[in-house]
């Protein structure tokens, strides 16, 4: 049992003491038994605070530490590591919290939040007596990372890792790399082309031999936990072979006449059973749709010596160390009749109107046969809604604003009219806003509860609403073309992928960072990173910045080849364990087995797989199992402790 | 080129005894910091050149963070601590790079650490030095807001915790020296200058805060009652000097405030037309916690465009909306003082038919912009580090390799390449990182 446990009660700030009575709580625990030292700080994370415990651990020869502070998940590691620093077992540090849930909790009550206060402290320093050294187990791990998604955040982090001189499986569900930016092509804020963005990614991601592209994959089941995973993938045929004869094939699709809607252009084209998403599309082999054949199954039957038609799915598994999910965003669909989307002829999404400018003749906007002169933007389609997507989707004006300059260099002149609610080409961006303007666009804003009405008047397609900029009248315009500025959803496959990878996800149902401020690329499955807009809502520029972030944190945890595992995990007593098995029924990550020890029936638990739950423990009849760091004696302790006022 | 493993790499070059670092972070904020823990983490060695006595940059003074709210001193000291301490990373606080030549694959380093005149290694921080000094200075932490003295420790989170000398205010009269336990004041100390050689550069010098006394006819600096958010920040604190919000020029404490948005962004006149990207959720930010500190409070922020784009943001505004903050969409024209101190806004009402109108108020916060650090290119002798179009650092591959600068070896993180919030600064920082990591390899 220890005997000289140093406390320390922290202020931080005055967001504790403000309504916490800091030196109520010193004096409620200063002569318990087993303290032998009690002090107030500032800000016990602060670097000075923390040198002055590491000396008083040397010091006073402490041999228990407990800090009344934040939560856990916030300075745990911090306080463990100056347990470390002053000579102590990290485990023999006990974390108190009486911010999140004391003076937050309880702002408006200071006497109680001041008693629940000391019960906690009480209770810590209970736990801490009875506290064990315990020591991490370190493993071996994989140098190898999963990268779900081929966009330009996923083909950016699989290349930096490669040239980190990680192993990498870069896993796309598309049979063509480069994601959504292929299907804007003109990029917004800069002058590249994104065909070129995607071929120079490409070319880098072949060039890498340490560097696996899967193209029709998708990742299936994962098991295992950091360091090990074990990742299994489904990679569909291409029915295509790798070394296919282009004359062939071209022959081929020349005969084929069963036409689909191309997803690829939003349904505005059709395209062939056997294609390529766009012409320039990478890697340059085509797809054969053998689902929507039709008819032309017969012609893909008469080519079968050059197809791979036989292909079945096939299932691999791949050993990793950790995973970034790179799988990016879709567009908002508006629904039928949704400011007259799918029910007014001319009225588009923002992403439709960016295919249909890459659709377009030279010098000519095109839209159903139309040419269009006028476009009229309506923005936040499907984003800062009351309900619904709250969240702002970030690049719609920048990327609105910047494709009605960029447009004007390509075809004749067109008039904008930009109805908005917000403008928010925040930053540099800001200067394309002014931009638009002088190029006598010109600008509506309604009011945030007030939504424009899309509607037929005299046979056009009309937007009415109130204008605040001219004192609320109302307006109506009828440009030749209604652009619904849509912004970004999730991937409509989130919640699967999310199930394979147990990744958390957010209200806005994008994937959620560990913390949205310092972590913004870790999530709290560790192992676990997230990259690029399948995290919210982000520009191509910030997108990469965050899948280079989550490169490095990925090289970080993984280039020394070995990992450490929390040694709070299941202990078996062998000698009160009966072998009822009841635990591994209970064992939701399948770490517990039977071993037959000299004809008596024993649980074992497997380390690597325990993950602490503490699920075990709750079933074992015979209480023959504890979890380390959490013994009864130091639960018990604390319950003791609490009880007792 | 393999990373170093272990503790700084104490190589010596071509006979001369030159420690040599795989990397130079030029700048110790938020932006520094993570970049090069990130490096460090991965193996590499780090030293890093913090200006200021302290390393934490602008985000350890803030209050709390949009939109969680969080206190910053909580969650920035620990990465300030984990920097410190770092065996890979080595600090120079209190001192400016003076030159950096480059020589085919290494960087020729100058490095000066100019006097604080208290030895470093035997500070204590006890500050009784501290209390022995008889000046008191506007303390420049605090903005201004409240006084220090000479003999000072920077701010109570400082890191490292170590007392300087303001020697410009200091009358030498020797208390400190006397009272000081360790005797660690040493007034004869002098500049120092370190060479070293890096193998790469990342610069992470943040940003600068718009001078409000530029617009004269907010009257900053001539009307008490007027400050900027840095002050506002300062009085919202966890450690506020004056433990709720007052107004300076006569302690009141105000009853209604207004925030007049994109002072000295998004205009022309003053030479920065772009948008500053923090200032319209700061003031946001700041407007709940003065709910809370005073829930009397009226507060009304005048606006040009609500720029609450990132995640959680908008979310963020509609609930401050919701507690009552007003938005008025309105440029500012002028501001007037009136004899008893209250402050006379005129403004023309976009939303109502723009016409001139004027409101009265307590007090005014002006939500200055972010500014470049232009003196950064300076720093480089026999290369050209090119800035864009509006002093920044400019980004020669925006798109995919966005830390990269016109010189090879040399990225940049954070502010220093445009206006940025802590969790971009932390992307931009960690692409950095990665990208010099794989310079390096490719050495
Ligand atoms: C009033 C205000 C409130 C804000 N509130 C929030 C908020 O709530 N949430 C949020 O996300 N963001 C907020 N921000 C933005 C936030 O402050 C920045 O995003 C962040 O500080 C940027 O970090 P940085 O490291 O790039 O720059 P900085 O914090 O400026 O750090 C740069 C560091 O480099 C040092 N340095 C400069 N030049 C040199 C040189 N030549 N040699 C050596 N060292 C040098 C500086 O001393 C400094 O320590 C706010 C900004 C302001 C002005
Ligand atoms: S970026 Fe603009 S259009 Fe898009 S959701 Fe945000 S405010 Fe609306
Ligand atoms: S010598 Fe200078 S710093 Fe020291 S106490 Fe006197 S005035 Fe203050
Ligand atoms: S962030 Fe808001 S206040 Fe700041 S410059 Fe941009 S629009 Fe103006």
């Amino acid at each position: 049992m220890k005997q000289k446990i140093g406390v320390y009660i922290c202020q931080c700030g005055s967001n504790i003491s403000d309504y916490v009575d800091v030196d109520k709580v010193l004096d409620s625990v200063k002569d318990l038994e087993g303290v032998s030292l009690v002090k107030i700080t500032m800000f016990s994370c602060s670097d000075s605070t923390q040198n002055e415990m590491v000396d008083d651990i040397k010091n006073e020869d402490l041999d228990g530490l407990v800090v009344a502070s934040c939560s856990p998940k916030l300075h745990l590691p911090t306080f463990r590591n100056v347990a470390i620093r002053g000579g102590l077992n990290p485990y023999n540090y006990v974390q108190v919290n009486i911010r999140e849930q004391g003076s937050w909790a309880h702002s408006d009550n200071p006497k109680k939040a001041t008693e629940k206060a000391i019960q906690l402290v009480k209770a810590g320093i209970e736990r801490t007596k009875y506290s064990n050294a315990l020591e991490k187990t370190v493993i071996p791990s994989e140098k190898a990372v999963a990268v779900i998604g081929a966009g330009i955040a996923g083909m950016k982090a699989a290349i930096e890792l490669a040239d980190m001189g990680l192993s990498v499986y870069l896993i796309e569900k598309d049979f063509f790399v480069g994601g959504r930016i292929t299907q804007w092509e003109d990029l917004c804020t800069v002058e590249e082309l994104a065909s070129d963005t995607v071929t120079r990614l490409y070319d880098e991601v072949k060039s890498k031999d340490n560097l696996t592209l899967f193209l029709g994959a998708t990742a299936e089941n994962m098991s295992g936990s950091v360091g090990n995973f074990k990742l299994t993938i489904n990679i569909r045929p291409r029915y295509i072979k790798s070394d296919f004869n282009k004359d062939k094939i071209e022959e081929l699709t020349g005969k084929c006449k069963t036409l689909t809607p191309n997803e690829f252009d939003f349904g505005l084209t059709k395209r062939k059973i056997v294609f390529k998403t766009y012409p320039g599309a990478l890697p340059d082999i085509p797809v054969v749709d053998i689902k929507n054949a039709g008819d032309d199954i017969n012609i893909i039957n008469e080519f079968k010596d050059h197809l791979d038609l036989d292909r079945k799915d096939e299932s691999i598994t791949v050993d990793i160390g950790s995973v970034i999910l790179a799988t990016g965003s879709d567009p908002y669909t508006p629904k039928v009749g949704e400011l007259g989307y799918k029910e007014i002829d001319n009225v588009v999404t923002f992403q439709e109107f960016k295919r249909i400018i890459e659709l377009s003749p030279n010098g000519k906007l095109k839209y159903n046969g139309k040419d269009i002169k006028s476009v009229g933007y309506i923005y936040c389609v499907g984003s800062c809604q009351a309900e619904g997507n709250m969240y702002c989707s970030r690049f719609c004006c920048t990327c609105a604003i910047s494709t009605s300059l960029s447009i004007n260099k390509r075809f004749e002149k067109i008039r904008f009219y930009h109805v908005y609610k917000h403008i928010r080409t925040y930053g540099k961006q800001e200067v394309l806003y002014d931009q638009a303007g002088r190029q006598g666009d010109i600008f509506f804003k309604f009011d945030e509860d007030e939504e424009p009405v899309v509607s037929m008047v005299d046979g056009e397609g009309t937007i009415t609403f109130n204008d605040l900029l001219t004192d609320g009248e109302e307006i109506s315009v009828s440009p030749d073309l209604i652009v619904l500025v849509t912004g970004m959803v999730p991937r409509d496959d989130y919640k699967r992928v999310a199930e394979v990878f147990k990744a958390p996800i957010g209200r806005d149902k994008f994937f959620n960072e560990a913390h949205p401020k310092l972590r913004p690329v870790e999530t709290v499955i560790d192992g676990i990173m997230i990259a690029g807009a399948s995290q919210g809502p982000k520009s191509i520029s910030e997108s990469t910045k965050s899948a280079l972030s989550a490169a490095s944190k990925a090289d970080a945890l993984l280039h020394k080849g070995e990992i450490e595992l929390e040694p709070t995990l299941a202990m078996i007593d062998t000698s009160l364990c009966e072998g009822s098995g009841l635990c591994i029924q209970a064992c939701p990550f399948n770490a517990i087995t039977m071993i037959d020890a000299g004809g008596k029936k024993l649980a074992q638990v497997e380390k690597s797989a325990c993950k602490g739950c503490g699920w075990c423990l709750a079933v074992c009849p015979h209480d023959a199992i504890e979890l380390a760091g959490y013994t009864n004696n130091e639960m018990e302790g604390m319950i003791e402790s609490l009880i007792t006022v | 080129m393999e990373p170093t493993t272990t503790n700084i790499e104490k190589q010596t070059a071509a006979g001369v005894d030159v420690t040599t670092y795989d990397a130079l972070v030029i700048g110790g904020g938020i932006g520094g910091e993570e970049a090069a823990l990130n490096l460090a983490n991965m193996g590499y060695s780090v030293i890093m050149v913090e200006k200021d006595y302290s390393i934490g940059g602008k985000m350890v003074h803030l209050s709390k963070v949009f939109p969680t709210l969080d206190c910053s001193a909580c969650i920035t000291t620990p990465k300030m601590s984990e920097t410190i301490r770092h065996p890979n990373i080595e600090i120079l606080t209190y001192s400016e790079v003076r030159g950096i030549e480059k020589d085919g694959k290494i960087f020729n380093t100058s490095i000066v650490k100019k006097p604080r005149y208290v030895i470093e290694a035997d500070c204590t921080g006890c500050q009784l030095c501290e209390q022995a000094c008889p000046v008191v200075v506007q303390d420049q932490y605090q903005y201004d807001l409240v006084g220090r003295k000479a003999a000072y420790i920077p701010f109570s989170v400082a890191a490292p915790r170590v007392a300087a000398i303001d020697i410009e205010n200091c009358t030498l009269c020797g208390a400190c020296e006397r009272v000081c336990p360790p005797n660690c004041i040493d007034f004869t100390m002098k500049e120092e200058v370190i060479d070293v050689i890096v193998k790469s550069v990342i610069i992470a010098s943040g940003f600068e805060l718009f001078d409000a006394k530029k617009i004269p006819q907010y009257g900053f600096g001539k009307y008490k009652n007027v400050i900027h958010a840095m002050q506002m920040e300062r009085q919202l604190v966890p450690t506020r000097p004056y433990n709720t919000v007052l107004r300076p020029k006569d302690g009141k404490m105000p009853d209604n405030i207004a925030y007049v948005l994109c002072t000295g962004s998004r205009d022309k006149t003053i030479g920065n037309p772009i948008c500053s990207q923090v200032c319209c959720m700061y003031s946001i930010k700041q407007a709940q916690l003065i709910m809370g500190a005073l829930p009397m409070a009226d507060v009304t922020i005048y606006y040009m465009d609500i720029r609450a784009y990132g995640k959680g943001f908008h979310e963020f505004y509609i609930q401050t909306k919701n507690m009552g903050v007003e938005f008025v969409k309105g440029k500012i024209a002028k501001i007037d003082e009136k004899d008893d101190g209250d402050l006379v806004l005129h403004y023309e009402d976009i939303e109502n038919g723009g016409a001139p109108k004027t409101a009265t108020y307590d007090m005014v916060v002006l939500a200055v912009g972010v500014l470049p650090q232009n003196n950064i290119p300076e720093l480089f002798k026999n290369e050209v580090l090119e800035l864009d179009e509006f002093n920044y650092v400019k980004q020669t591959d925006k798109l995919v390799n966005p830390g990269m600068t016109t010189i090879d070896g040399v990225f940049v993180a954070g502010t220093s390449s445009g206006p940025m919030d802590i969790p971009d600064t932390i992307l931009s920082a960690g692409s950095a990182s990665a990208e010099t990591a794989s310079y390096l390899r490719r050495l």
